[in-house]
């Protein structure tokens, strides 16, 4: 089992799109979140190379990033060594998740930097290229109370009073492959002994903690 | 049709419906459903609203349901009041924030509507607009809790208003939905919440029911068992699917295939309905019997015609005054 952000490619027509008026690309990539999603991997750089080049494109080389590139000095040290290469190209690809994008925008600001992938969300791989949904950072965790299984990422209503009339046979009424997290949650915590946690109302949540842009500056000690 | 009496101290039992007081009285309760217009023609409402008010002592109006857009749940029910009916207005928490809640139910209120359903609300993707972003800033609970508290005078923010509504709060539950415990605390959360009566799910098997009635047992809550008429064996396969909840014993498809085996056209429609209708009257007797049933709630689901045959069919019309 693995954990991380979860990515996936984007469409090869969205790629040369954004890349139109682009000739020559430096690839980024990682060994961490962006290998294991199978989207920024060596393999993926150089699946990609292939396809951009029989579209014409020259690409220069790759920013391969071991760890990951939400290591930023790890990051900022391949890019020095490879200056000359960042210098040539046109634009970046960045086969990693949005914040590695804006990462490399911050870095190199000189130059444009685009996504090759659509980030998707927080979440585990039970087995490769299968991964499903654990956290939507809502900003106020309440896994204490569930044994440590998210209702609000993983209901499909994000429910804090669940589960809704759906929930059949421990699956979600959204589709026939989902469980109902609220099941989930009540086998859980009745094993714990801790079902009160559940029957009593849950009051509204303060979904202005969910929604960005959000700073925290924790304090030195 | 509304009578407010003031100075009692409860502030939910200020409001007076007619569901209320029939409930109160002991009546065997029948409330209907009208589907809103799937555009903007308002006539719909009154002329649905005609077709069935004299066999209801309640119409709903549906909120969007499966999230196709319909009518907006406020306006029709400001229709049905036109029409000479007393409206159920649903609310579902799909489609809502906490401001909007607050928004409409002092519109609801300022137009004369008294009776308030809430309810969690499909999920999108089962119907016309997937791609809809969902709100679910409250779930069904904390929107009830929602509109009780609006009742003590101030909004959320503890502001005070500039008129205090006061509503007959209503929920549904689903006896089939898992697991059962759970939805038997639920309803004990949503009352604790401000419900005072409840509408289920459409029962078809009725042991569920039975089993779900026994688990709340002393909860004080009145109950309307949910009807819907099948028009045929399609239509019962397609509600196993699509609607979520929803349970269809094998056994009554094969009823009404079995109505219409060797007929064709009208003649084989008129019987497959008459079936369906016959399965519809045969569980509002069943669920007469269970002990907490109050009456029953039915939906046409466009097939508003079938509401006075069922009603008139189970010897519950007229309706008391
Ligand atoms: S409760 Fe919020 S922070 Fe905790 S796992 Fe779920 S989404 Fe993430
Ligand atoms: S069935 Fe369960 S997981 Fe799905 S929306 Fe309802 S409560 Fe949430």
């Amino acid at each position: 089992m693995s954990y991380m952000i979860v990515m996936d490619l984007k469409s090869s027509e969205d790629i040369l799109e954004m890349l139109d008026s682009f000739e020559k690309i430096v690839l980024f990539g990682d060994s961490g979140c962006a290998q294991m999603c199978d989207v920024g991997g060596i393999l993926q750089l150089e699946d990609m190379e292939d396809f951009l080049t029989g579209y014409g494109k020259k690409v220069l080389g790759y920013i391969f990033v071991e760890g990951g590139m939400c290591d930023a000095n790890a990051l900022k040290q391949e890019i020095d060594a490879n200056m000359e290469m960042i210098e040539e190209a046109d634009a970046f690809l960045i086969q990693a998740c949005g914040v590695a994008t804006q990462a490399v925008v911050e870095l190199l600001p000189e130059k444009e930097a685009f996504p090759a992938v659509d980030s998707k969300f927080l979440g585990v791989m039970p087995e490769r290229y299968h991964h499903d949904e654990r956290c939507s950072m809502c900003g106020e965790c309440v896994l204490h109370l569930t044994g440590g299984i998210c209702p609000i990422s993983r209901c499909a209503k994000g429910l804090l009073n669940g589960p809704c009339g759906g929930s059949m046979d421990g699956m979600c009424e959204r589709d026939p492959d989902t469980e109902c997290v609220w099941q989930l949650i009540y086998d859980r915590l009745k094993k714990l002994d801790k079902l009160d946690n559940i029957k009593r109302i849950w009051e509204m949540k303060d979904w202005s903690l969910a929604r960005g842009p959000r700073s925290i500056v924790h304090e030195e000690t | 049709m509304i009578v407010l009496l003031v100075n009692l101290e409860e502030n939910r039992t200020l409001v007076e419906t007619r569901l209320k007081s029939l409930f109160e009285r002991g009546e065997f309760v029948v409330t209907g459903e009208v589907g809103p217009p799937h555009g903007a023609n308002h006539q719909l409402v009154i002329e649905r609203t005609r077709l069935v008010k004299d066999y209801c002592d309640a119409i709903n109006i549906t909120d969007n349901v499966r999230g196709i857009p319909t009518m907006s749940s406020m306006t029709c029910s400001y229709y049905v009041l036109e029409a000479g009916a007393e409206p159920v207005m649903q609310m579902s928490a799909r489609d809502r924030n906490r401001i909007l809640f607050e928004s409409e139910l002092y519109g609801a209120y300022a137009m004369g509507i008294r009776n308030i359903l809430f309810m969690t609300g499909d999920h999108t993707l089962l119907g016309s607009h997937p791609q809809t972003k969902m709100v679910y800033d409250l779930d069904s609970i904390q929107a009830l809790g929602l509109a009780r508290h609006l009742m003590g005078g101030t909004d959320l923010a503890g502001d005070k208003l500039e008129g205090t509504p006061n509503y007959y709060l209503g929920a549904t539950f689903n006896p089939y939905a898992d697991p059962m415990e759970m939805h038997v605390w639920r309803v004990e959360k949503k009352r604790d919440a401000g419900a005072q009566f409840f509408q289920t799910q459409a029962i078809y098997d009725t042991s569920r029911l039975e089993e779900f009635m026994k688990g709340i047992r002393g909860y004080k809550v009145k109950v309307l068992t949910g009807i819907i008429p099948l028009k045929g064996p399609k239509m019962a396969a397609f509600m196993n699917r699509q609607i979520p909840g929803i349970k269809i014993p094998e056994e009554f498809i094969e009823r009404l295939e079995k109505a219409g085996s060797g007929l064709k056209g009208a003649e084989k429609r008129s019987a497959v309905r008459g079936e369906g209708l016959q399965i519809a009257k045969e569980t509002i007797e069943a669920v007469k019997k269970i002990p907490g049933v109050n009456g029953v709630h039915i939906m046409g689901v466009g097939w508003e015609e079938s509401i006075p045959e069922i009603v008139k069919g189970t010897g519950l019309h007229p309706r008391p005054k």
